[in-house]
Protein backbone atom coordinates (compact mmCIF):
# COMPACT_ATOMS: atom_id res chain seq x y z
CA UNK A 1 0.00 0.00 0.00
CA UNK A 2 1.43 3.49 -1.01
CA UNK A 3 0.56 5.87 1.36
CA UNK A 4 2.64 9.14 1.58
CA UNK A 5 0.46 11.10 3.69
CA UNK A 6 0.52 8.68 6.71
CA UNK A 7 4.21 8.55 6.13
CA UNK A 8 5.34 12.32 6.43
CA UNK A 9 7.95 11.06 8.50
CA UNK A 10 9.28 9.18 6.47
CA UNK A 11 9.23 10.99 3.70
CA UNK A 12 11.27 13.74 5.63
CA UNK A 13 13.68 11.33 6.76
CA UNK A 14 14.35 10.05 3.24
CA UNK A 15 14.99 13.63 2.28
CA UNK A 16 17.54 14.35 5.40
CA UNK A 17 19.27 10.60 4.11
CA UNK A 18 20.12 12.37 0.54
CA UNK A 19 21.60 15.58 1.84
CA UNK A 20 25.38 13.83 2.11
CA UNK A 21 24.96 13.19 -1.54
CA UNK A 22 23.94 16.65 -2.67
CA UNK A 23 27.50 17.36 -1.65
CA UNK A 24 29.25 15.81 -4.50
CA UNK A 25 26.28 15.71 -6.93
CA UNK A 26 25.57 19.65 -7.00
CA UNK A 27 29.31 20.58 -8.07
CA UNK A 28 28.22 17.93 -10.91
CA UNK A 29 25.25 19.55 -11.71
CA UNK A 30 26.78 22.58 -12.04
CA UNK A 31 29.69 21.31 -14.25
CA UNK A 32 26.79 19.98 -16.38
CA UNK A 33 25.01 23.07 -17.28
CA UNK A 34 28.02 24.97 -17.71
CA UNK A 35 29.02 22.49 -20.70
CA UNK A 36 25.62 22.51 -21.88
CA UNK A 37 26.05 26.49 -22.15
CA UNK A 38 29.01 26.58 -24.06
CA UNK A 39 28.07 23.19 -26.08
CA UNK A 40 27.09 23.81 -29.82
CA UNK A 41 23.65 22.90 -28.93
CA UNK A 42 20.17 24.99 -27.85
CA UNK A 43 20.33 25.48 -24.09
CA UNK A 44 17.36 24.63 -23.16
CA UNK A 45 18.57 21.22 -25.11
CA UNK A 46 21.12 20.83 -23.53
CA UNK A 47 19.02 21.57 -19.45
CA UNK A 48 16.34 18.91 -21.05
CA UNK A 49 19.27 16.26 -20.73
CA UNK A 50 18.62 16.66 -16.95
CA UNK A 51 14.39 15.30 -16.62
CA UNK A 52 14.88 13.75 -19.77
CA UNK A 53 17.95 11.42 -19.20
CA UNK A 54 18.58 12.24 -15.43
CA UNK A 55 22.12 10.19 -15.26
CA UNK A 56 24.96 12.44 -15.00
CA UNK A 57 27.86 10.57 -17.06
CA UNK A 58 25.65 10.09 -19.94
CA UNK A 59 24.29 13.38 -19.82
CA UNK A 60 28.02 14.60 -20.26
CA UNK A 61 28.53 12.09 -23.01
CA UNK A 62 25.60 13.16 -24.91
CA UNK A 63 26.07 16.93 -24.44
CA UNK A 64 29.61 16.49 -25.52
CA UNK A 65 29.27 14.43 -28.48
CA UNK A 66 26.77 16.36 -29.85
CA UNK A 67 29.05 19.69 -29.80
CA UNK A 68 31.82 17.51 -31.46
CA UNK A 69 29.44 16.91 -33.90
CA UNK A 70 28.93 13.20 -33.50
CA UNK A 71 26.58 11.43 -35.28
CA UNK A 72 23.28 11.02 -34.14
CA UNK A 73 23.09 7.36 -33.58
CA UNK A 74 26.67 6.93 -31.77
CA UNK A 75 25.51 9.78 -29.32
CA UNK A 76 22.34 7.76 -28.47
CA UNK A 77 24.37 4.29 -27.95
CA UNK A 78 26.75 5.90 -26.17
CA UNK A 79 24.60 7.25 -23.85
CA UNK A 80 22.76 3.94 -23.24
CA UNK A 81 25.81 2.18 -22.72
CA UNK A 82 26.46 4.32 -19.89
CA UNK A 83 23.18 4.04 -18.50
CA UNK A 84 23.19 0.00 -19.04
CA UNK A 85 23.69 0.07 -15.30
CA UNK A 86 19.92 1.42 -14.73
CA UNK A 87 18.93 -2.38 -16.18
CA UNK A 88 20.76 -3.38 -12.89
CA UNK A 89 18.70 -1.04 -10.29
CA UNK A 90 15.68 -2.13 -11.88
CA UNK A 91 16.23 -5.62 -10.58
CA UNK A 92 17.46 -4.61 -7.27
CA UNK A 93 14.89 -2.54 -6.58
CA UNK A 94 12.35 -4.45 -8.44
CA UNK A 95 11.33 -6.90 -5.31
CA UNK A 96 10.52 -4.16 -3.16
CA UNK A 97 8.14 -2.61 -5.99
CA UNK A 98 6.18 -5.67 -6.60
CA UNK A 99 2.45 -5.70 -6.85
CA UNK A 100 2.37 -1.78 -6.37
CA UNK A 101 0.47 0.45 -8.25
CA UNK A 102 1.69 1.32 -11.99
CA UNK A 103 1.47 5.22 -11.41
CA UNK A 104 3.99 4.32 -8.48
CA UNK A 105 6.14 1.88 -10.43
CA UNK A 106 6.22 4.18 -13.43
CA UNK A 107 6.71 7.39 -11.26
CA UNK A 108 9.38 5.90 -8.68
CA UNK A 109 11.42 3.64 -11.74
CA UNK A 110 12.01 7.28 -13.37
CA UNK A 111 13.73 8.56 -10.52
CA UNK A 112 15.67 5.47 -9.88
CA UNK A 113 19.37 6.58 -10.40
CA UNK A 114 22.97 6.21 -8.47
CA UNK A 115 22.21 8.16 -4.92
CA UNK A 116 18.51 7.17 -4.73
CA UNK A 117 19.14 3.50 -5.31
CA UNK A 118 21.62 3.74 -2.31
CA UNK A 119 19.01 6.22 0.23
CA UNK A 120 15.96 3.91 -0.98
CA UNK A 121 17.13 0.70 -0.27
CA UNK A 122 18.58 2.02 2.91
CA UNK A 123 15.14 2.76 3.84
CA UNK A 124 13.49 -0.43 2.87
CA UNK A 125 15.67 -2.74 5.14
CA UNK A 126 15.42 0.00 8.14
CA UNK A 127 11.96 0.28 7.83
CA UNK A 128 10.68 -2.15 6.11
CA UNK A 129 8.54 -2.08 2.70
CA UNK A 130 5.83 -0.17 3.00
CA UNK A 131 7.12 2.89 5.31
CA UNK A 132 10.15 2.31 2.62
CA UNK A 133 8.35 3.47 0.04
CA UNK A 134 7.96 6.72 1.55
CA UNK A 135 11.54 6.77 2.69
CA UNK A 136 12.86 6.38 -1.02
CA UNK A 137 10.43 9.18 -2.57
CA UNK A 138 11.28 11.88 -0.19
CA UNK A 139 15.12 11.11 -0.82
CA UNK A 140 14.63 10.45 -5.11
CA UNK A 141 12.58 13.92 -5.03
CA UNK A 142 14.77 16.12 -3.17
CA UNK A 143 17.55 14.63 -5.48
CA UNK A 144 15.87 15.40 -8.51
CA UNK A 145 14.78 18.95 -7.80
CA UNK A 146 18.04 19.86 -6.55
CA UNK A 147 19.74 18.06 -9.86
CA UNK A 148 17.86 19.96 -12.06
CA UNK A 149 18.32 23.23 -10.25
CA UNK A 150 22.28 22.64 -10.55
CA UNK A 151 22.36 22.17 -14.35
CA UNK A 152 19.73 25.17 -14.40
CA UNK A 153 22.28 27.70 -12.12
CA UNK A 154 25.33 25.98 -14.15
CA UNK A 155 23.81 26.79 -17.57
CA UNK A 156 22.67 30.54 -16.57
CA UNK A 157 26.12 31.53 -15.16
CA UNK A 158 27.98 29.54 -17.18
CA UNK A 159 26.79 31.57 -20.25
CA UNK A 160 28.01 34.92 -18.97
CA UNK A 161 31.32 33.67 -17.80
CA UNK A 162 34.43 34.97 -20.64
CA UNK A 163 36.11 32.77 -23.02
CA UNK A 164 39.44 33.22 -21.71
CA UNK A 165 38.28 31.40 -18.18
CA UNK A 166 38.94 28.31 -21.13
CA UNK A 167 35.87 26.44 -19.23
CA UNK A 168 35.91 23.97 -22.01
CA UNK A 169 38.32 22.17 -20.40
CA UNK A 170 36.37 22.08 -16.99
CA UNK A 171 34.66 18.50 -18.43
CA UNK A 172 37.77 16.45 -19.48
CA UNK A 173 39.34 17.82 -15.86
CA UNK A 174 35.97 16.59 -14.25
CA UNK A 175 36.25 13.35 -16.46
CA UNK A 176 39.80 12.88 -15.55
CA UNK A 177 39.09 13.08 -11.88
CA UNK A 178 36.64 10.72 -11.71
CA UNK A 179 38.86 8.19 -13.57
CA UNK A 180 41.87 8.52 -11.48
CA UNK A 181 40.32 8.80 -8.38
CA UNK A 182 39.53 4.80 -9.07
CA UNK A 183 42.48 3.26 -10.24
CA UNK A 184 43.19 1.72 -6.80
CA UNK A 185 40.76 -1.16 -7.85
CA UNK A 186 42.45 -3.83 -10.43
CA UNK A 187 39.27 -4.44 -12.70
CA UNK A 188 38.99 -0.22 -12.95
CA UNK A 189 42.19 0.50 -13.56
CA UNK A 190 42.61 -1.70 -16.13
CA UNK A 191 39.31 -0.74 -17.64
CA UNK A 192 40.56 2.92 -17.71
CA UNK A 193 44.21 2.97 -18.86
CA UNK A 194 42.76 -0.04 -21.90
CA UNK A 195 39.48 2.79 -22.50
CA UNK A 196 42.10 5.59 -22.53
CA UNK A 197 44.08 4.15 -24.42
CA UNK A 198 41.74 3.15 -27.11
CA UNK A 199 40.27 6.17 -26.84
CA UNK A 200 43.62 7.84 -28.35
CA UNK A 201 43.76 5.14 -30.80
CA UNK A 202 40.61 5.98 -32.42
CA UNK A 203 40.72 9.36 -31.93
CA UNK A 204 40.55 9.77 -35.77
CA UNK A 205 37.90 7.52 -35.85
CA UNK A 206 34.32 9.07 -37.82
CA UNK A 207 31.39 10.37 -35.71
CA UNK A 208 33.28 10.31 -32.71
CA UNK A 209 32.68 6.60 -32.83
CA UNK A 210 36.06 5.71 -31.03
CA UNK A 211 34.35 6.57 -27.53
CA UNK A 212 31.73 4.23 -28.12
CA UNK A 213 34.46 1.33 -29.52
CA UNK A 214 36.94 2.77 -26.15
CA UNK A 215 33.98 2.03 -23.60
CA UNK A 216 33.28 -1.11 -25.09
CA UNK A 217 37.37 -2.45 -24.90
CA UNK A 218 37.74 -0.69 -21.28
CA UNK A 219 34.78 -2.59 -19.48
CA UNK A 220 35.66 -5.75 -21.33
CA UNK A 221 39.45 -6.14 -20.41
CA UNK A 222 38.22 -5.02 -16.93
CA UNK A 223 35.95 -8.50 -17.11
CA UNK A 224 38.94 -10.22 -17.38
CA UNK A 225 40.27 -9.12 -13.55
CA UNK A 226 39.48 -11.53 -11.55
CA UNK A 227 37.48 -10.20 -8.50
CA UNK A 228 39.21 -10.62 -4.84
CA UNK A 229 37.30 -11.52 -2.15
CA UNK A 230 33.38 -10.39 -1.55
CA UNK A 231 32.51 -9.22 -5.13
CA UNK A 232 32.12 -5.58 -5.63
CA UNK A 233 28.85 -5.54 -6.63
CA UNK A 234 27.80 -6.26 -3.13
CA UNK A 235 29.63 -3.42 -1.84
CA UNK A 236 27.05 -0.53 -1.09
CA UNK A 237 27.04 3.18 -2.55
CA UNK A 238 28.72 5.77 -0.49
CA UNK A 239 27.67 9.31 -0.39
CA UNK A 240 30.02 11.91 -1.86
CA UNK A 241 32.44 9.64 -3.82
CA UNK A 242 29.42 8.60 -5.83
CA UNK A 243 27.80 10.72 -8.59
CA UNK A 244 24.44 10.48 -10.24
CA UNK A 245 26.29 8.85 -13.14
CA UNK B 1 18.12 12.85 -36.06
CA UNK B 2 19.08 16.84 -34.51
CA UNK B 3 20.09 17.56 -30.72
CA UNK B 4 16.39 17.18 -29.51
CA UNK B 5 15.53 13.75 -30.96
CA UNK B 6 18.87 12.47 -29.66
CA UNK B 7 18.36 13.79 -26.27
CA UNK B 8 14.78 12.56 -26.56
CA UNK B 9 15.46 9.01 -27.85
CA UNK B 10 18.27 9.22 -25.30
CA UNK B 11 15.73 9.82 -22.10
CA UNK B 12 13.23 6.92 -24.06
CA UNK B 13 15.89 4.77 -23.70
CA UNK B 14 17.69 5.78 -20.25
CA UNK B 15 13.63 5.47 -19.06
CA UNK B 16 12.92 1.89 -20.53
CA UNK B 17 16.39 0.60 -18.67
CA UNK B 18 14.77 1.97 -15.53
CA UNK B 19 11.31 -0.02 -15.74
CA UNK B 20 13.15 -3.03 -17.31
CA UNK B 21 13.54 -5.36 -14.69
CA UNK B 22 10.35 -3.63 -12.28
CA UNK B 23 8.12 -4.93 -15.37
CA UNK B 24 9.78 -8.31 -15.80
CA UNK B 25 10.78 -9.03 -12.40
CA UNK B 26 10.95 -12.53 -11.82
CA UNK B 27 10.88 -13.54 -15.55
CA UNK B 28 14.88 -12.53 -16.56
CA UNK B 29 17.93 -13.53 -14.86
CA UNK B 30 20.86 -11.87 -15.60
CA UNK B 31 24.76 -13.78 -16.36
CA UNK B 32 26.46 -13.66 -13.47
CA UNK B 33 29.83 -12.27 -14.90
CA UNK B 34 27.29 -9.61 -16.11
CA UNK B 35 27.27 -8.07 -12.91
CA UNK B 36 30.25 -6.75 -12.61
CA UNK B 37 30.11 -4.84 -15.99
CA UNK B 38 27.77 -1.67 -15.02
CA UNK B 39 30.27 -0.33 -12.37
CA UNK B 40 32.86 -0.73 -15.30
CA UNK B 41 31.05 1.10 -17.33
CA UNK B 42 31.37 4.99 -15.87
CA UNK B 43 34.90 4.33 -15.30
CA UNK B 44 36.11 3.39 -18.91
CA UNK B 45 33.54 6.26 -20.75
CA UNK B 46 34.95 8.80 -18.14
CA UNK B 47 38.38 7.71 -18.95
CA UNK B 48 38.17 7.41 -22.91
CA UNK B 49 36.09 11.03 -22.95
CA UNK B 50 38.99 12.76 -20.71
CA UNK B 51 41.80 11.29 -23.02
CA UNK B 52 39.41 12.17 -26.28
CA UNK B 53 38.68 15.69 -24.81
CA UNK B 54 42.45 16.68 -23.88
CA UNK B 55 43.86 15.69 -26.92
CA UNK B 56 41.59 17.36 -28.87
CA UNK B 57 41.96 20.33 -27.03
CA UNK B 58 45.92 19.95 -27.30
CA UNK B 59 45.87 18.78 -31.49
CA UNK B 60 43.38 22.42 -31.49
CA UNK B 61 45.80 24.42 -29.85
CA UNK B 62 48.68 23.12 -32.20
CA UNK B 63 52.00 22.08 -30.51
CA UNK B 64 52.89 25.51 -29.30
CA UNK B 65 50.38 25.87 -27.22
CA UNK B 66 49.59 22.40 -25.99
CA UNK B 67 51.77 22.78 -23.09
CA UNK B 68 49.30 25.04 -20.88
CA UNK B 69 46.92 22.46 -20.90
CA UNK B 70 49.14 19.58 -20.52
CA UNK B 71 50.80 20.91 -17.22
CA UNK B 72 47.08 21.52 -16.01
CA UNK B 73 46.08 17.78 -16.45
CA UNK B 74 49.60 16.30 -15.18
CA UNK B 75 48.55 18.92 -11.93
CA UNK B 76 45.02 17.69 -11.96
CA UNK B 77 46.25 13.74 -11.93
CA UNK B 78 48.73 14.80 -9.29
CA UNK B 79 46.04 16.24 -7.10
CA UNK B 80 43.70 13.50 -7.43
CA UNK B 81 46.77 11.01 -6.47
CA UNK B 82 47.53 12.99 -3.39
CA UNK B 83 43.88 13.98 -2.44
CA UNK B 84 41.88 10.64 -3.66
CA UNK B 85 39.26 13.26 -4.57
CA UNK B 86 38.16 13.70 -7.92
CA UNK B 87 36.44 17.42 -7.45
CA UNK B 88 40.73 17.93 -6.63
CA UNK B 89 40.88 17.26 -10.83
CA UNK B 90 39.39 21.08 -11.34
CA UNK B 91 39.85 22.93 -7.99
CA UNK B 92 44.07 22.09 -8.96
CA UNK B 93 43.86 22.13 -12.72
CA UNK B 94 41.45 25.08 -13.47
CA UNK B 95 43.90 27.44 -11.76
CA UNK B 96 47.00 25.90 -13.32
CA UNK B 97 45.31 26.34 -16.34
CA UNK B 98 45.51 29.88 -15.87
CA UNK B 99 48.11 30.35 -14.29
CA UNK B 100 50.43 27.65 -17.52
CA UNK B 101 48.58 30.04 -20.29
CA UNK B 102 49.30 33.55 -18.80
CA UNK B 103 52.98 32.49 -18.15
CA UNK B 104 54.51 29.86 -20.64
CA UNK B 105 55.27 31.14 -24.16
CA UNK B 106 52.51 30.46 -26.90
Amino acid sequence: MISLRANRRDVAVGARAMVPWLAGIVPFGLVIGVSAAHADIPALAGWLTGPLIYAGSAQLATIGMLNAGAAPMAVVAVALIINVRLIFYSATMARYWRGTPWWWRLVAGYLLVDPSVAVGLEGYRQLGRDRGHAHYLGGAVLLWVCWLTAIGVGAAAGGGLPASLHLEFVIPLYLAGQAISKLADPALRRAIFVAAAVALLALTAPLQLGIALAIAAGVAAGLTVRPAGPTRSSRPLQPATEIPR
Amino acid sequence: MNAWTVILAAGLGSFLFRLSMIVLFGRITMPAYLERAPELVAPAAFAAMAATGVATICLGLGIGRAAAPLVAVSVAIIAVLRTGSPQAAILAGMPALWIATALLPS
